[in-house]
């Protein structure tokens, strides 16, 4: 069988009332949707608009699903899956569109163009022509259960030093990372050491019940629409949530790995998932809300400003906690504009960071991020997202905006009132 | 590592964060001969738990990992 028709059968399982709708009746080429697009507004292509790169996946949906164009496709621009087409989709998908949903908000159709560029992701996944890098990243991410037994060895040597920092940094010699123990929350991190030692800090310091995952919380197959394969990644987690008894999920400071367990693998799996799930910039705000985690905020004048990573904030609704955070502890906290919702992809989202190939464009379409911490005038920017921290961090140097990057929890363990 | 080994090509990661190492271990692995050998140094500790589930997942072999100092160095010797 030909590529292409592959390619179509591919697309056509994809092919959902969501997608359907978007694709081949909703759009009415307003434009609404364009300056939206951190793309654009960066490149000023407008052949890298919404409208116009879901425009090309929608000729050929329309094809098959719309009955002008089965009768007379040259009316309707509808035109057939080409090999080069499908080259062009790769970029489409993963090249010019993270996956943000900023064009999503603005449209006042409400056009699902990153649902129709996930269902072109998932596709060009199943006729191998996704990005090397996402599916060795995600192959990476399994191997890590396979090799359970040889990676135990191997973490619980890593974990023993960074316990060690974190009996420092509370002056407590009895602070723990437990491994594998039964407790109440099942801490998720990132393999970076940021994303392990602060969350331990706040753990020991507000005396919580945790364990600490022998997995990271991150999932790239998502980025790949390669739902097996993230189900199988989530599953891991899940498994041990279970092993080890524990009433809560906290995720670290990562975008994607909240949409995975927040509202994706719910939809993978068919139902609720049994553990609750949190980000740990909502257990943070818990633990200030009740007063057991406090901070001293007279040293913290410097001119600080937070980027809204779109799957914590704009998909995933998570505004106020990081600023209730941050107010507490700054108090010269700048407001970056727009912001919440409206806030505009750094450029490195959906798995963009991870692709050296297209770096440069990264970069180019990272201006628009610049221009707005530029604005604030801030001197430290604060996110909650890995993918987001590479990116601002690189923006940062190119731009020559002179600003200090960093997550909010590592930054805030540095404002722990410690007697 | 055996001693006659050569290193082909050394790769300097330090300072960087998963899976920033992973990825430029994966392209400069690209611009060495299979049965050729790469050494790189990184500071995440998360390396000590990315690289060998990278090796096991693409098929190249982890020769050494080892730390000092600090510096996590490892050696890896591309199969495929």
């Amino acid at each position: 069988m030909s590529i292409t028709r592959t390619a179509l059968e591919e697309v056509e399982k994809r092919f959902n009332r969501l997608i359907g709708t978007s694709a081949t009746n909703l759009c009415t080429h307003c434009g609404w949707c364009v300056e939206s697009c951190h793309v654009y507004l960066s490149t000023l292509n407008p052949e890298l608009s919404p409208v116009a790169k879901t425009e090309r996946v929608r000729r050929v949906l329309k094809r098959s699903h719309d009955w002008l164009s089965k009768l007379v496709p040259f009316w309707t621009g509808a035109a057939d899956l080409t090999e080069s087409e499908l080259d062009k989709w790769v970029e489409l998908a993963y090249k010019y569109c993270t996956l943000c949903e900023r064009c999503v908000i603005n449209c006042p159709m409400a056009v699902e163009t990153p649902q129709i560029m996930g269902a072109i992701r998932g596709t060009l996944t199943s006729i191998k022509k996704s990005p090397e890098i996402l599916d060795q990243l995600t192959g990476a991410e399994i191997a890590r259960e396979d090799g359970l037994d040889m990676m135990r060895e191997i973490f619980r040597e890593h974990i023993v030093d960074l316990e060690k920092e974190v009996q420092e940094k509370l002056n407590n010699p009895s602070a723990k990372i437990p491994i594998e123990e039964e407790a109440e929350i099942l801490y998720v991190p990132l393999s970076g050491v940021h994303t392990i030692i602060p969350p331990a800090v706040i753990f020991n310091y507000v005396g919580a019940s945790w364990t600490l995952s022998m997995f990271e919380s991150s999932n790239y197959a998502m980025f790949l629409g390669d739902i097996p394969r993230a189900k199988q990644i989530v599953n891991r987690i899940l498994k041990e949530a279970e092993r080890l008894n524990v009433k809560e999920i906290v995720l670290s400071e990562c975008g994607h790995a909240y949409a995975a367990f927040r509202w994706e693998a719910p939809k993978w799996f068919g139902e609720p998932l049994k553990f609750k799930v949190s980000s740990i910039l909502e257990v943070m705000d818990d633990y200030l809300e009740t007063g057991v985690l406090t901070f001293d905020s007279s040293q913290n004048g410097e001119a600080i400003t937070y980027h809204d990573p779109c799957n914590i904030g704009r998909k995933g609704g998570i505004f106020e906690e990081p600023r209730r955070i941050i107010n507490v502890i700054s108090s010269n906290y700048r407001e970056m504009y727009p912001s919440r919702e409206q806030n505009f992809c750094c450029g490195g989202g959906g798995g963009l960071v991870a692709n050296t190939d297209w770096q440069d464009y990264r970069i180019e379409t990272g201006k628009v991020k610049a221009d707005q911490i530029r604005e604030t005038r801030a001197k430290k920017v604060l996110t909650s997202c890995d993918n987001c921290l590479h990116q601002i961090q690189e923006i940062s140097e190119y731009y020559d905006l002179n600003v200090e990057v960093s997550n909010v929890s590592q930054w805030a363990i540095s404002a722990l009132t410690i007697t | 590592m055996d001693k006659d080994m050569s290193i082909a090509k050394t790769l300097n990661l330090e300072g960087l964060l998963c899976p920033i190492p992973v990825v430029k271990l994966s392209n400069a692995v690209k611009g060495i001969g299979v049965g050729e050998v790469i050494e790189a140094t990184a500071t995440d500790p998360g390396v000590m738990m990315d690289i060998p589930a990278w090796c096991k997942s693409t098929g190249n072999d982890l020769i050494s990992l080892d730390k000092e100092d600090g510096i996590f160095r490892f050696v890896v010797c591309r199969v495929n």
